[in-house]
């Protein structure tokens, strides 16, 4: 058994006032260690235009690595732009996933567009970064991973891994738009496809995670970590309609593989959950766990998605 | 150099309206032979309750084999409406059919509208198991969409089945441009070429194959691929990249290129100005060609004047 014991929150975007960039949301963090400090990657997003229009950007923080409550810095500026008109990103690059490679560090992000019929549409872009993870650039204009007969929308959330020297890129896909009270809502399920190259995927197609509080279930952020021979993913799920508060909002589920394919999902295992009160007591979600000095954490998301910041927490108890 | 016979137009919409609500047009026709007669399907339009904006919906014609009888017109559209949110939600055009194995193929080019800029496009699958009656997807998603190299709209697939390798011929978008700062952007897009096994796995390498005539900006649409007299022939339609709507001459006309080996083309428009016309219905426009092969002879179908509203005709490669 184990359970995560809450640490508190990070930084509050709110508070931070020198970023025109940064005003609201720290979402979706990943790590990347260093020898001194631990960098965050999340994505935020500057006021809403006169339309209440969101776009989103993705950027990092560094930590202290012996006190991760300590800011040490930003990002000066998004680590990635904005794409052309009419490119798969030009309204978002949220989120974003990180890993060192040969002396490169790599990341696979989602590109927003914005759409007539739904709000928008979502695809899975790669970028690289040539000084350790400060500033990246895109591999191409275009997505890396897009849509296909069984992965027809809604392609984000990619977390990318190498286990066993193949790559895995574990991501969600939208299966449906559902129309909740006029508003198109999407649905989307855990997936997976893997590489040897990093550059050409073969999908999976496939369902990792059974729907378990509704058919219609959404999740997301599934996030994999080795330890003691089995690995272990944590993501969030919520309900498809009326999500946006507490009661139906994300909470963070749980499941266990051996060989990254056939899933048991397990939630009463997950070991955290909203708090009482608080920053996060409304909903909790897009985990990433990570190791350092010994120690694993659970870095997470709290109320509104991540609109007041993430937070961390500690894992008590062996993961088995 | 090719001789062509023209035959006129040979479908109006206006005179036989594929849809009860339909709202005109005959676009992109594309033929599929059978023993008494001659399939065609087209893109045909209805206009969109909520928006009031065109939806395109795929019908056919069945023509007696000297392609100026008309024998019947499909009851309803061959495919349904696309899933909300897909990538063909507001519409099929064109649809390319191919039989094999005993089935129908069909790649759609799904259109699905956005905001900062109108539209995006990519190719999907429909397979028919009753001779091309009805279609039913393979899928909601599509079988090429944008990916790295190719950023904006995929569509406009022709597919020929050629020494056991499926073979596509498309169109990618290489850009929106403006003409101005305040003007809506336009789209330039390019022919280019894929190859797969199973015609839903695709490997495309991403570069354009068909040299451009007026400059950078040329758009090129819709190739169609034929065999004949041991060379392969491609026709397309290109224009200029702005205000090719409404001035004269900036509009779509038909190119042409050829190749020994399916790999080299060599473009050559001067093959097709035999079916250039005067105050015709094709007159100021020539788009969306398509070859085919029936009972020895080898046809072109086009639209002509306006995308098509006023239907398609015909024109024979005199071999």
């Amino acid at each position: 058994m184990f359970s995560w014991k809450k640490l508190g929150k990070v930084f509050t975007p709110q508070e931070v006032n020198h970023l025109p960039w940064l005003k609201e949301f720290a979402q979706a963090p990943a790590t990347l260690i260093f020898e001194d400090f631990v960098r965050i990657y999340f994505s935020c997003r500057p006021s809403a235009d006169e339309k209440g229009m969101y776009v989103s950007y993705s950027a990092w923080v560094d930590l202290d690595r012996h006190n991760l409550f300590k800011v040490l810095r930003f990002a000066k500026d998004p680590i990635l732009s904005l794409g052309g008109h009419g490119e798969f990103d030009e309204f978002g690059t949220y989120p974003v996933s990180i890993i060192r490679d040969e002396g490169v560090v790599k990341a696979w992000y989602a590109g927003w567009t914005r759409c007539e019929s739904v709000p928008f549409n979502v695809a899975i872009g790669m970028a690289q970064s040539y000084d350790e993870g400060e500033t990246f650039q895109k591999m191409g204009p275009g997505p890396a991973i897009s849509y296909s007969p069984d992965e027809p929308f809604v392609m984000s959330g990619p977390k990318i891994r190498h286990f066993n020297g193949q790559w895995q890129l574990f991501y969600i896909a939208g299966s449906k738009w559902k129309k909740v009270d006029g508003r198109a809502e999407p649905v989307y399920k855990i997936r997976m496809a893997t590489s040897t190259d990093g550059i050409n995927w073969k999908k999976l197609n496939k369902d990792l995670i059974s729907s378990r509080i509704e058919e219609d279930e959404a999740q997301a952020s599934p996030d994999v970590f080795f330890a003691n021979g089995k690995y272990h993913m944590f993501f969030c799920y919520r309900y498809s309609a009326d999500y946006r508060g507490k009661q139906n909002g994300y909470r963070i589920g749980y499941a266990w593989s051996v060989d990254l394919i056939d899933w048991h999902r397990d939630d009463s295992r997950a070991g955290i959950d909203v708090s009482e009160s608080g920053w996060d007591a409304e909903m909790i979600s897009y985990p990433h766990v990570f190791e350092l000095d010994g120690e694993v954490y659970m870095a997470y998301l709290g109320d509104q998605v991540g609109r007041y910041g993430f937070g961390l927490a500690k894992l008590e108890g062996e993961l088995i | 150099m090719l001789n062509w016979k023209k035959h006129g137009l040979i479908f109006s919409p206006t005179l036989n309206p594929p849809l009860v609500n339909g709202v005109g047009f005959a676009q992109s026709p594309q033929a599929l032979v059978f023993d008494d007669y001659v399939r065609i399907y087209f893109s045909t339009r209805e206009q969109e309750a909520s928006t009031g904006k065109f939806i395109s919906r795929v019908c056919y014609v069945d023509m007696d084999k000297s392609l100026q009888e008309i024998i019947r017109i499909s009851p309803a559209p061959v495919i349904g409406p696309g899933a909300l949110g897909a990538f063909d939600e507001h519409g099929i055009f064109p649809f390319n059919v191919l039989r094999h194995k005993g089935k129908i193929m069909a790649w759609t080019t799904g259109w699905n509208r956005r905001v900062s800029v109108s539209v995006d496009t990519a190719i999907g699958l429909a397979i028919s198991e009753d001779e091309g009656e009805t279609f039913s997807r393979h899928g909601n998603g599509p079988v090429m969409a944008a990916s790295m190299n190719e950023p904006y709209l995929v569509g406009d697939a022709f597919v020929a089945h050629i020494n056991g390798c499926f073979h596509m011929w498309y169109i990618f978008g290489t850009g929106w441009k403006k003409k101005s700062p305040e003007a809506e952007p336009d789209r330039v897009y390019k022919i280019a070429h894929a190859k797969s096994d199973n015609g839903i796995n695709w490997e495309r390498d991403s570069k354009t194959i068909i040299d451009s005539v007026l400059d950078d900006d040329e758009c090129q649409a819709l190739p169609t691929v034929i065999e004949a007299g041991g060379r392969y022939h491609m026709i397309f339609c290109y224009r200029e990249c702005f205000d090719f709507r409404l001035q004269q001459g900036r509009g779509y006309r038909l190119g042409y290129a050829w190749s020994g080996d399916l790999s080299t083309w060599h473009r050559d428009d001067s093959q097709v100005s035999q079916l250039m016309s005067q105050g015709e219905w094709d007159s100021n426009m020539q788009c969306y060609p398509h070859l085919f092969r029936c009972d020895d002879k080898v046809y072109l179908l086009y639209n002509g004047n306006s995308f098509g509203k006023e239907g398609f005709g015909l024109a024979e490669m005199m071999l």
